[in-house]
Order: C-alpha cells, then sequence, then structure tokens
C-alpha cells in the first residue's frame, strides 16, 4: 500500500510501537507513591512531557497529555474559554478550522457565547486585519490553527499572537490565544513565546504516534476549568487512569520527529513537488488548492481535477494500491463539498474534483512515481466517461 | 458504521457497461448538474417498428454508485420496449446492485430519472406523447417523491417530512419540517429545488424548513 493520506494519520514507527509494547507488558504500572512500578510511571509521563516541552519552549509542568486531539482541543477551548471571567463574552476562530474546533465553537455558541469567523484569503491565509478588528473588550479566546489541514496553508499564528498581545494590552484584559497544532508538528518548528500561545494542542497520531493519545500545552497561570472528573493520578484536566501506553509512544514518535526533523522536512518537500511537478506536467486542467511553494506544508499537496469527481478517482487509486482524501461532497458524510474549498472561493465542481495528496517521512521517490503511473490513466478515463468537457480550444 | 460498496457495484464502477456516446442517438437527456455533485446523461437508439431500445449509452460525471447505476439501468432498458424500460425504478436498480448505502440512493434515482427522461423525449418528440402535466400540487409531490433524505435512502414524501406544498402563479413553495441543525438539511433544500424547478412552469422554488 502506497498511503498519501499522512494528515489523517499516520502509520505507527516500529520504535514506536515498541516502547509501547514494553510499557504495555514490561512498564504497565501507573503512577503511584511509594513503589518503584509506580514511580517508574509517574517517571515515564514526566519524561514525555519534558520532551515535548522542551522541544516547544515550554517547561515539563505545562503539558498535560490527552485521550486525543480533539480530546486536547476540547479540554483546552472549552475549560479556559469557561473559566474566562468576561461580560458578553466572544469567541474567534476561522472558518476554515479543524471540525473539533468549530464543533467546540458551536457548543460555545449554544452557551451564549459569540462566536465570529475570520475568513481567509484564496490561498486559505487568515485575513489578519478582520482578526484585528475583531478584537474587543468582550473577546475571551481566539483559537487558529498551524497548518490547515485540507489545504496545507502555514497560517500566520506568530503575526496572529502579536495582534492578540497587542489587543490584551487595549481592552485591559488576557485575550486567550490557543493554537491548534495537530496537522503542523510533523513539518514546522514551534516556539510557544514567540507565538505567544496560552494554549496548544497536538496529536500523537499524526506523526507516527499511536491514535488515542494527544496532548495539550497551558501556559503557567492559564486557568483552565476540567470538563471531565475523576480520580486525579497526574493532572486535574484529564482524570482517570492515564494512558502510560500511549504516552510512551507518542514521547517515541517525539523523539523521533526531532531526531530528524530537518531531513525528513526538505525530503517531503522534494517528494511533494516532484508529485506537484509531474502533475502539472502530465494532466491538464488541474488546479493547486492551496498556495504554491514554502506557504505550504512540505508534506502536502491538494490538487483539484475539473471535469470529475473525486470519490471516483479516490476509489480508483484505492483499488491500486494507493490512499488518498478527497473533498468531493459524494465522499463526505453530509454530501456537501469540503468547507474549506469552498472558502477559499473553489465552486461545487472544483471542490468535487480534489485529491490531498499527504506524505509522510516513510514516502518514497517510488511511491510518487508509481502514483503518477496510475493517477494519468485513471484521471483520462473519468475524463473520457464524463458529461462535462474542457472547453474546445 | 463503514459505508461500502458491494462488490457488484465495486464491478460495475470498475468496468461499467455501455458506457459512451451513441452518435446518431433517437434520445438523449441528461439528468443532475454538477453543481449538485454528479450529472448523467442517456443516449438511446430505439428500433422504430417495435419501440424497443435497440442500444443505450450513458456518460457520467459524479461518484461510484453514479457510474455503477449508470451501467445498471442501461443493462436493465437494453432489449426492453420504451414502456417497460420507463417503468423500471430506481429500488430495482439499487437491488440489482445488491444494494447501495442509503446516502447513495439517490445516485440510482439520478440514473433512473436520466433513462425516463431520454424516453419521454423520444415519446414526446416522436410519438406525440404529451408529457406535460399541469402544475399543480400533485404534480410536485410526485417530482418530490424523487428526493431522498439521505440518512435512510427514502423519499421525504413517504417519510412525510414535506408539509405543505403551494403554488402561487409558477411560484412553488415547499414546506418541509426537520432538526434545522441537521447535517442533511442543506442539500436536501438543494435536491428540492433541483426538482422542482424542473416542473414545467416553474418560475421559482422556495423551500422553507418549518
Amino acid at each position: 500500500m502506497i498511503y498519501l493520506d499522512n494528515f489523517r494519520s499516520t502509520m505507527v514507527a516500529p520504535e514506536v510501537w515498541e516502547a509501547m509494547r514494553t510499557v504495555a507488558i514490561e512498564k504497565y504500572a501507573v503512577p503511584a507513591a511509594f513503589t518503584q512500578c509506580g514511580t517508574e510511571a509517574a517517571e515515564l509521563i514526566e519524561g514525555a512531557q519534558s520532551r515535548l516541552a522542551a522541544a516547544i519552549g515550554a517547561s515539563q509542568s505545562e503539558i498535560v497529555f490527552t485521550g486525543s486531539g480533539t480530546d486536547a482541543i476540547n479540554v483546552g477551548l472549552l475549560g479556559a474559554t469557561r473559566a474566562a471571567v468576561i461580560d458578553k463574552p466572544e469567541i474567534v476562530t476561522s472558518e476554515i478550522e479543524h471540525p473539533a474546533t468549530l464543533a467546540v465553537y458551536k457548543e460555545l455558541e449554544k452557551e451564549g457565547y459569540k462566536a465570529h469567523y475570520v475568513k481567509v484569503n484564496s490561498e486559505g491565509c487568515y485575513d489578519l486585519d478582520e482578526l484585528a478588528s475583531t478584537l474587543n473588550e468582550h473577546t475571551a479566546m481566539v483559537s487558529l490553527m498551524g497548518v490547515n489541514h485540507m489545504i496545507g496553508t502555514i497560517e500566520p499564528i506568530s503575526r496572529a499572537g502579536d495582534l492578540i498581545a497587542e489587543a490584551s494590552k487595549r481592552v485591559g484584559h488576557k485575550i486567550l490565544y490557543h493554537v491548534d497544532f495537530a496537522s503542523a508538528l510533523q513539518t514546522q518548528r514551534l516556539d510557544v513565546n514567540a507565538v505567544k500561545a496560552d494554549l496548544v494542542s497536538f496529536s500523537s497520531n499524526k506523526i507516527h504516534g499511536p491514535k488515542g493519545v494527544g496532548a495539550l500545552y497551558v501556559r503557567k497561570g492559564t486557568k483552565v476549568m476540567p470538563i471531565t472528573f475523576g480520580a486525579e493520578s497526574y493532572s486535574p484536566l484529564v482524570p482517570g487512569t492515564p494512558n502510560t501506553m500511549g504516552i510512551a509512544g507518542f514521547d517515541k514518535a517525539v523523539e523521533l520527529l526531532y531526531a530528524t526533523f530537518d531531513k525528513d522536512v526538505e525530503r517531503m518537500r522534494s517528494l511533494v513537488n516532484r508529485l506537484e511537478s509531474g502533475i502539472k506536467e502530465r494532466i491538464p486542467y488541474i488546479l493547486i488548492n492551496g498556495p504554491e511553494g514554502e506557504e505550504r506544508a512540505a508534506s502536502h499537496l491538494c490538487c483539484s481535477f475539473l471535469y470529475i469527481e473525486g470519490e471516483a478517482i479516490m476509489m480508483f487509486l484505492n483499488m491500486d494500491g494507493i490512499v488518498v482524501d478527497t473533498g468531493s461532497a459524494c465522499a463526505a458524510a453530509t454530501l456537501k463539498p469540503n468547507y474549506i474549498l469552498m472558502a477559499i472561493g473553489r465552486n461545487h465542481e472544483e471542490a468535487h474534483g480534489s485529491i490531498r495528496f499527504t506524505l509522510s517521512r516513510y514516502n518514497t521517490e517510488a511511491d510518487v512515481d508509481t502514483t503518477l503511473t496510475k493517477l494519468i490513466p485513471i484521471v483520462e478515463r473519468l475524463r473520457a466517461q464524463s458529461t462535462i468537457k474542457p472547453p474546445v480550444q | 458504521m463503514a459505508i461500502k460498496y458491494t462488490a457488484k457495484v465495486i464491478e460495475h464502477f470498475k468496468n461499467p457497461h455501455n458506457i459512451g456516446v451513441i452518435e446518431d442517438a433517437d434520445a438523449i437527456a441528461t439528468e443532475g448538474s454538477p453543481a449538485c455533485g454528479d450529472e448523467i446523461t442517456v443516449y438511446l437508439k430505439i428500433d422504430k417498428a417495435t419501440d424497443r431500445i435497440e442500444d443505450v449509452k450513458f456518460q457520467s460525471y459524479g461518484c461510484a454508485s453514479n457510474i455503477a447505476t449508470g451501467s445498471i439501468i442501461t443493462d436493465l432498458a437494453k432489449g426492453k420496449t420504451l414502456d417497460e424500460a420507463e417503468a423500471i425504478t430506481w429500488k430495482q436498480a439499487a437491488d440489482e446492485l445488491g444494494g447501495l448505502p442509503p446516502v447513495k440512493m439517490h445516485c440510482s434515482v439520478l440514473a433512473v430519472d436520466g433513462l425516463r427522461s431520454a424516453i419521454r423525449k423520444y415519446k414526446k418528440d416522436v410519438k406525440g406523447v404529451d408529457y406535460d402535466s399541469t402544475l399543480d400540487v400533485k404534480t410536485v409531490t410526485d417530482e418530490l417523491r424523487h428526493v431522498l433524505w439521505p440518512p435512510v435512502g427514502v423519499d421525504i414524501i413517504t417519510l412525510q417530512m414535506v408539509k405543505y406544498i403551494g403554488i402561487d402563479q409558477g411560484a412553488v413553495t415547499v414546506e418541509i419540517s426537520v432538526n434545522p441543525d441537521d447535517k442533511f438539511v442543506d442539500p436536501t433544500i438543494n435536491e428540492i429545488i433541483e426538482h422542482v424547478s424542473k416542473i414545467r412552469g416553474v418560475k421559482s422554488v422556495h423551500v422553507e424548513n418549518v
């Protein structure tokens, strides 16, 4: 299988699996006082906190592990927004956020928060002027993302952080800033102080760690109300027995990520460039969704193949052992075209023909070449069958 | 729940029967629209002496189930008389494929609509059969039987989701009753507009969720 759907989830790295196996069958105790195995379990979690914290310019106690990236977003956004005491509170995000963030915002709207969804330009980049003009004395929370999962746009989270910090001074209270870094972690470095983030959420399964683990950075002093309740094993924000096996896996995945980070990013960039130029040279009538070049995440390419539909392309590629994703309405559970493609100004037809290729450090040049070889006849065949045709030259 | 296609759907998607165009077709009809996600064009070659469908081909802009249902309805129609082919239902087409996921049932409706449109075009143009019904509540109701509620794949009339149909000098109002937060409300409203707009004499369609 050639797996080019790594923004959905990634393979667990063999070294990660080994680390998890050890914890599952040898070091399976959970944090507890005064026993060697309980202490080791507590130290395992602290070590994992320290490693992720060191990578993003934070301190160990500012990291909590959660049940997933979605869980981290829920704990951070719901918990911190509800803890902020502000009259007629408003919350800000963009129209192209991950469904987890948008779902939490909808929930907060039901609780009476007024939500504002910042628009993006044709490349999916946040309108920072609109963001700045939106912030006021009622703003409690801003949530933005590091990299857009559908179109790969690297978002200006540092400049947004500056605007939020300036606005905080102006309005006389701290406007909280949450960054969803789940899709960005694979290819972007992060310094929470440079970005001026109060909360950052991460997901293990986007970087060759296991599913079922996420992490939340909570800047020291940020008030977060728990959203679930139970026995406190290591953090009041995530009660219950900690998933030490998953945390050990995430920890190993973080270690591996940064061991070869620059080299891997460069390699993925060159593979994506190879795929992109191959498509552009050999397949007419395509659109690149999102920015081109360095403004887009190194592992990401989203193309619209005009005059045909994406689910059909995806299924034919799948039959050839190649896994991709599509923003077509036909493949969506809601039967609606992808909202991010619509937000950048694509029409229904352009969204229908979209295919997202997302690579990982495990993909090879051969994967890209095979994909191109298989993709070309699929597109030609579907176009030959289609009711709509390119305009006659 | 896993959403997947039957082996027969996959087979018809991979190797669709009767795909292409008939250059000297006796009737051609297109249903759906690219903006709604899928479109099918059906070409018919008719034996004028016997009214049998000698040859039928289709083209598809759409997903796997759109291609597979186009393939199966053209198989079903080939060799049949116009009346027999006109009587083929979307349920029959879906059953022939071993079933479709409920959310994809509308593809079968579209394929059958394409076939019926081509047949009716031929009957009207060549045989002088008048299909132009008057615009009334019954015509609109019949057309709305082609709009399926995606989670269950059953039409919105059978499901009693349509509460009111009003017609005033070509302006049609359809009132439905669905949870406004339901993710299928918008695509269903679009489907209603698409279908009702096709009825002769309709100048505008207004759908309200009450």
